[in-house]
């Protein structure tokens, strides 16, 4: 079965066959008689080791899961209330600010100055400061041709940015950034409603983008 | 004990093994070569770290390709490729019978091998995943699956059609390794690269796959070939051996919820690291245990014991530190640091690769039917390894802890925190150089060995067909 190949003391030898391995541990398992009866329960130190680590992380568990709550991300956080989520209340301005930022400010500038000769500007415009109810549907549907702007000729397309549009804003997000619009560079502290745009969406439906002409039509 | 003349000779050597001869050898070479590979990437990754100019010109060979070539070729190439060997050859030795499949046990390690070679070609052109430790391109994945499939039947038959019902360590480390890792394999896949999960899972998912390679994929073959060959050299049965399964089943069940410790901070629910934290604390009884049952291995001589008591104590540190590194107060010095990378090195180098070492050194010279071919070369392999390792891993931990405080001072620059680190940096690169050169020893000693093996293999082929073909003509 056998083929020695010289002897060199550094190979390692096998005194144990591995029928003998096997035997041997087998009997340590209890799976093979065992004559001499030298049977060996897990050592006591180990279950009572194993129960001391099991009881520590349980008890760790318990403290610093976090309640196993999906929206719980400090060890030490509480899972929230049912409903105390529904209590807070975004701030319309800081809503309409950050929508300003990612939807307006391309073309009217994030100081609202805008840039001749397509985008008028909205700091100071006669039409910021004017109707609500115009100022909702410019953002409803969109708005082409020519228009006046603090006695300058502008001329560009802008598109309608409500539901349904290639920003696909709620009516809320157009309510705050109108809100946020009015309140910055038209002096109007009065807060649009977002009643008021869906109201107004829902009356109108979808049609072709506004002009300066449809505008003045609008009280 | 029926071969008690072999005690007084060199290797006991049975059929079993010269049956598997060249498919194992076949495999292990592959492994060493991919091995060097790392080396020299994870050299060059080294001198990047101190020196940021070097190869930043060539993309092929930016820091981040390099990292992850380097990685993938340890693990997917050397790793793999030993830990198959190792797992295959026990689970025949331990079954009983010769091992049958090996066709496709040689198809499949030659398309693995194709596998990662493409695979580190694809990373170095930028292809790789986004996820650590699983950076093959996604084009080489199902073939990956597929070739360890094939590769994996060999061990698998042998497991299933072993001579008796009573089983040994080893065997159930090998085996769950071998079921274990196509299994995770391709859930990851599935949730990472074939219909991906969104946001914050995918970090969960990918941490998940990284502590199980280590977890039920590597570190068991490892173990797998320790307990083989520990009682086997000190001719001792196993201390403790009774808790050894407890100690089985707590790595195969705890192993992987782990995971949850590379999360610390993380935008992830807070139970997922509070889990890794419980996780690798449970996880220190399998330690415990193993260290009870590897007392033994502490006297014997020899170069295969000497790696075995070198990865077996890297293991076991591995489990400490882990568990100290898990806890959040020190996760927020040690994470992100080189600590992280010591960490990993400790383990998948410290422990996983010098107990491959250890086993192989056991394994060869029974699988070519002599004695290393220079012996020599193995004790200074030993020297070598465990002294660039050492210093590497000391290199890398004072690396990180000085990185780890600096990181957590908002006035130091990133660049200056480098340059505060880089004397350690420079040492852990002439560890890397030392590694190198370790490992290009048992190369050269594997590859003399298997050599003088086929000669002999071709003398005594040749004696075969001289004698066949003189009795043929004596018959006629």
């Amino acid at each position: 079965m056998s083929a020695p190949t010289g002897s060199d003391p550094r190979v390692e030898q096998a005194p144990v066959t591995d029928e003998a391995l096997l035997d041997s541990h087998d009997k340590l398992l209890g799976r093979q008689p065992d004559d001499k009866a030298h049977y060996r329960l897990l050592p006591l130190n180990l279950l009572f080791l194993f129960s001391g680590l099991i009881f520590f992380a349980g008890t760790y568990l318990g403290r610093y899961a976090g309640h196993f709550h999906p929206s719980v991300f400090n060890e030490h956080g509480q899972p929230p209330k049912a409903g105390a989520a529904v209590a807070v209340a975004v701030d319309p301005l800081v809503l309409g600010k950050n929508v300003y930022g990612q939807v307006c400010a391309a073309c009217h500038q994030p100081n609202g100055q805008g840039l001749p000769p397509a985008f008028p500007p909205l700091a100071g415009s006669e039409w910021v400061a004017g109707s609500e109810e115009r100022l909702i549907r410019i953002l409803l549907h969109g708005l082409q041709g020519p228009i006046k702007v603090k006695g300058t000729e502008f001329n560009g397309a802008m598109p309608p940015v409500g539901p349904g549009s290639g920003f696909n804003l709620n009516p809320e997000k157009v309510a705050a950034v109108l809100t946020f619009v009015r309140k910055e560079w038209g002096g109007i502290a009065t807060p649009v409603a977002a009643a008021k745009v869906a109201e107004i969406r829902a009356k109108d439906g979808t049609r072709p983008p506004l002009t300066v002409a449809d505008l003045e039509k609008i009280p | 004990m029926t071969n008690q003349s072999t005690n007084a000779g060199a290797a006991e050597v049975t059929a079993i093994d010269t049956h598997a001869r060249w498919p194992l050898l076949y495999l292990i070479g592959a492994g060493l070569v991919w091995l060097i590979v790392s080396g020299v990437l994870s050299l060059i990754a080294a001198i990047q770290l101190h020196s940021p100019a070097y190869l930043a010109e060539c993309a092929w060979f930016t820091h981040g390709r390099v990292e992850a070539m380097r990685e993938t070729a340890f693990i997917y190439g050397w790793a793999a490729n030993a830990g198959l060997a190792i797992g295959t050859w026990l689970l025949g030795r331990l079954g009983g019978y010769p091992l049958r499949g090996l066709n496709w046990f040689v198809v499949g390690g030659v398309f693995w091998n194709l596998a990662v070679a493409a695979g580190l070609i694809g990373i170095a052109a930028g292809e790789m995943t986004s996820f650590a430790v699983l950076q093959l391109p996604r084009a080489v994945q199902p073939l990956l699956v597929l070739s360890y499939a094939a590769t994996a039947i060999s061990g698998v038959l042998a497991w299933s059609g072993r001579k008796r019902a009573g089983t040994f360590a080893s065997q159930w480390y090998a085996v769950a390794a071998l079921f274990l890792f196509p299994w995770f394999l391709t859930a990851t896949q599935v949730v990472l690269l074939w219909t991906p999960v969104r946001g914050v899972v995918q970090a969960v998912a990918a941490a998940w796959y990284a502590e199980g390679v280590f977890a039920l994929w590597l570190a068991p073959l490892a173990l797998a070939g320790a307990y083989y060959v520990v009682p086997k050299v000190s001719g001792r049965t196993l201390p403790s051996y009774e808790a050894a399964p407890v100690a089985f089943w707590t790595l195969i069940v705890v192993g992987t919820w782990t995971a949850g410790r590379h999360l610390v901070g993380g935008p992830v629910p807070a139970w997922l690291p509070t889990m890794g934290v419980v996780g690798t604390s449970l996880l220190l009884f399998h330690f415990l245990v193993l260290a009870f049952n590897f007392k033994i291995a502490l006297t014997p001589a020899g170069t295969a014991m000497n790696f075995l008591r070198f990865g077996l104590l890297a293991y076991l540190l591995y489990g400490v530190f882990t568990t100290i590194a898990s806890f959040r107060g020190v996760a927020a010095h040690a994470q992100f640091t080189f600590v992280t990378v010591a960490l990993e090195q400790l383990g998948f180098y410290g422990a996983v690769s010098m107990l491959f070492f250890g086993t192989l050194y056991y394994m060869v010279p029974r699988l070519t039917g002599r004695d290393w071919a220079l012996p020599g070369l193995a004790s200074a392999h030993f020297v070598t390894a465990s002294t660039g390792l050492v210093l590497a891993l000391v290199a890398l931990a004072v690396a990180g802890e000085t990185q780890g405080n600096l990181l957590l001072e908002a006035k130091a620059t990133y660049a200056e925190i480098f340059q505060q680190v880089s004397v350690p940096l420079m040492i852990h690169t002439a560890a890397q150089f030392l590694l190198i050169a370790a490992n290009l020893l048992l190369l050269v000693n594997f590859a003399m060995s298997a050599w003088a093996c086929g000669e002999k293999a071709c003398a005594s082929a040749a004696g075969l067909l001289r004698s066949s073909s003189s009795m043929e003509a004596s018959a006629s």
